[in-house]
């Protein structure tokens, strides 16, 4: 702490290149950490699902494959399912359509029992339970969308040829946004049903059945035990945790993921150079002040620890303008692109790594003339006119 | 530092001193012995080349010898390692400089700050010891100034606390007033010499200039690496002429 004094004073010695030097390196950790934010979105969606031992069954085949209803009886029927319950995507178009957002035919009666953590009005879940053009949404989505109970909510089919004409009856609490409307899912059937073609083959199934397991011990049993009992049958089904769920989008990524990873590795070298060749220059001018330094007893090591320091700060504070930077700009596209940046805050192990980066790039662009700072001959140093 | 120690301040034996260039070796200092007592004051002088800035690094623990020995306050230099000299130094040596070599981003109170950071003292200690210095040296009313907002003589004011207040045992000058108009020089002798006679600091000083040399009390001269005859009977102090042996490729 004793030298911090003049590491703030060095760092403040050359203004503009400071500037220019934390600029560089707050606009690069923005976008970085707004990248990565969004790709650990799903990361955050498993880490909360872990908690409330909820299980997914779907087709083998993925999205493309339905589940019967009788599925859904069955899973409710096994020993250790507490709750089960629906979903069926509808993809319908509110308003002018510039508003998007995740629509589900769901059961009702199950709903808030497998998302126990959802918290609605008793009044409201009755009513949702018991009118059949019900639908219900979470506070977040009821303020965009500036619905409130009792509000119409008509939704015009596209993926399926018919509308829905939905009456809002509850506004629920998430923990974390979800942007989503839930209605009964029979009212979804009956529609299906008065189709023709791929229309009516849906009806009588849902996409996922999502069901809670009584405890998480119990879930890789649950899953092998429905995977294995429908394995022979006409609809096969892949069972696995919300978690693994989670990630199958982040693997539907894939190669999305390990683009931004490459740009990130790439942007970071050349930002570590750039800080490096800040650092060097700054060395360089006061090469007689680091050899002064020494010539009144300050050892390498502490010499060393001066530079790095230097270079660490400048590279720490360029990491967290970026940082808050990039979480400004990521709730903000949450704001704007609710389906895009689903959560609202960014995920807080994507800022500590944003942090990390711009340490490690302090310390790697400081290590090398640091280094040389420290092995500074008094005497050359001492010699040289700069 | 070793405040007990009563012997010379410096004692220098046989001292070579070679520099590399390419495939030629130069010979700088060719057998050089000296001895200087505490608180003598000490001039240093001859032609460009001839030695006395390499001398004088030696003698301040800057450089390491070819051969021979250099023994300041007791201590033999050549035993001591890297980080032990550069301790050594911050406890041993005041260094004035020609070109003041303050930190340009520290007030002076921060420059003369600066060696007592390697002290176990503590900020109000240090406080003490830094206005006890800038005291001493006239300057305790501007202590918060940088470098750029002072004179040159005052610069090198300043960079004389630096170098006394750690109360080190030799202060080593190399052209403490070479950068300096005639009556900002005069003062800094001036200073060095109340240095010298008040404090008893013993000071080894370079210098091209001969009112300078006139104010240490001993003088001596060195040529193509040999300490000759001084005016000042040299001799008597224990100064030891080297012999020449040229520049050898």
């Amino acid at each position: 702490m004793k030298y911090l004094k003049y590491i703030l004073r060095n760092v403040r010695r050359n203004k503009l290149r400071t500037l220019l030097t934390i600029m560089a390196l707050a606009i690069c950790l923005m976008l970085m950490t707004f990248l990565y934010g969004y790709l650990a979105q799903m990361e955050v969606w498993g880490r909360e699902a872990d908690k409330y031992n909820r299980v997914v069954v779907m087709h083998r085949q993925g999205f493309a494959g339905r589940v019967p209803f009788k599925t859904l009886d069955e899973v409710r029927a096994l020993d250790g399912v507490v709750a089960a319950t629906p979903f069926a995507w509808y993809g319908g178009k509110y308003g002018d359509g510039t508003e998007f957002f995740a629509q589900f035919g769901t059961d009702p009666n199950t709903l808030f029992e497998v998302w126990s953590e959802f918290k609605i009005p008793p009044d409201q879940l009755a009513a949702f339970k018991s009118e059949r053009q019900a639908c219900v949404v979470d506070r977040a989505l009821a303020e965009r969308l500036k619905l409130k109970v009792g509000d119409r909510v008509p939704l015009q089919g596209t993926f399926y040829q018919f509308n829905l004409d939905l009456k809002l009856v509850g506004i629920y609490e998430s923990p974390e946004t979800n942007l989503s409307l839930y209605f009964n899912l029979k009212y979804l059937d009956e529609g299906l049903r008065q189709l023709e073609g791929t229309g009516s083959a849906a009806a009588g199934n849902c996409g996922t059945i999502f069901f809670k397991a009584a405890s998480a011990d119990i879930i890789p049993d649950l899953c092998k035990r429905i995977d294995e009992k429908y394995a022979n049958s006409s609809e096969p089904t892949k069972t696995q945790t919300e978690k693994a769920f989670s990630q199958m989008f982040v693997k539907m990524m894939g190669n999305i993921q390990n683009f931004i990873l490459f740009i990130a590795v790439f942007v970071t070298v050349s930002l570590t150079l750039v800080a490096a060749n800040g650092m060097a220059m700054s060395m360089r001018e006061r090469t007689t002040e680091i050899a002064v330094l020494k010539a009144i007893g300050f050892p390498n090591h502490t010499v060393l620890a001066i530079m790095l320091g230097e270079s660490i700060l400048i590279a720490c504070i360029g990491g967290l303008l970026g940082v808050a930077a990039g979480r400004g700009i990521y709730a903000l596209a949450h704001q704007v692109a609710p389906m895009v940046i689903q959560i609202s805050n960014m995920p807080w192990e994507v800022m500590a790594w944003g942090m990390l980066v711009a340490g490690g790039i302090g310390l790697a662009s400081g290590i090398v003339p640091a280094v040389l700072a420290a092995r500074l001959s008094v005497i050359d140093g001492l010699r040289r006119i700069v | 530092m070793d405040q007990s120690f009563q012997g010379p301040a410096v004692v220098v034996r046989d001292l070579y001193k070679e520099f590399y260039r390419d495939k030629l070796t130069i010979p700088v200092l060719m057998g050089t012995n000296l001895q200087v007592e505490r608180g003598d004051y000490l001039a240093l002088m001859g032609p460009s080349g001839s030695g006395k800035t390499t001398l004088l690094n030696l003698i301040a623990g800057l450089d390491r010898p070819t051969r021979g020995e250099v023994i300041v306050a007791g201590d033999d230099l050549s035993k001591l390692s890297e980080s032990a000299l550069a301790r050594w130094r911050s406890q041993h040596i005041g260094f004035i400089f020609q070109l003041y070599n303050l930190i340009p981003v520290l007030t002076a109170f921060e420059n003369v700050e600066l060696p007592l950071l390697l002290t176990p003292l503590n900020k109000r200690e240090r406080a003490e010891h830094v206005r006890t210095g800038l005291e001493i040296v006239g300057l305790a009313d501007r202590m918060d100034h940088y470098p750029r907002q002072l004179s040159g003589g005052q610069e090198q004011r300043v960079a004389i606390a630096r170098a006394i207040v750690n109360d080190p045992v030799l202060l080593v000058a190399d052209e403490p007033t070479g950068d300096l108009d005639a009556r900002s020089a005069r003062e800094i002798l001036d200073l060095l010499s109340r240095l010298n006679a008040e404090f008893g600091k013993t000071i080894v000083m370079v210098t091209h200039d001969p009112h300078a040399a006139e104010r240490a009390k001993k003088l001596v001269h060195l040529e193509k690496g040999v300490l000759v005859d001084g005016n000042q009977q040299p001799r008597d102090q224990g100064i030891q002429v080297g012999t020449s042996e040229g520049i050898k490729a």
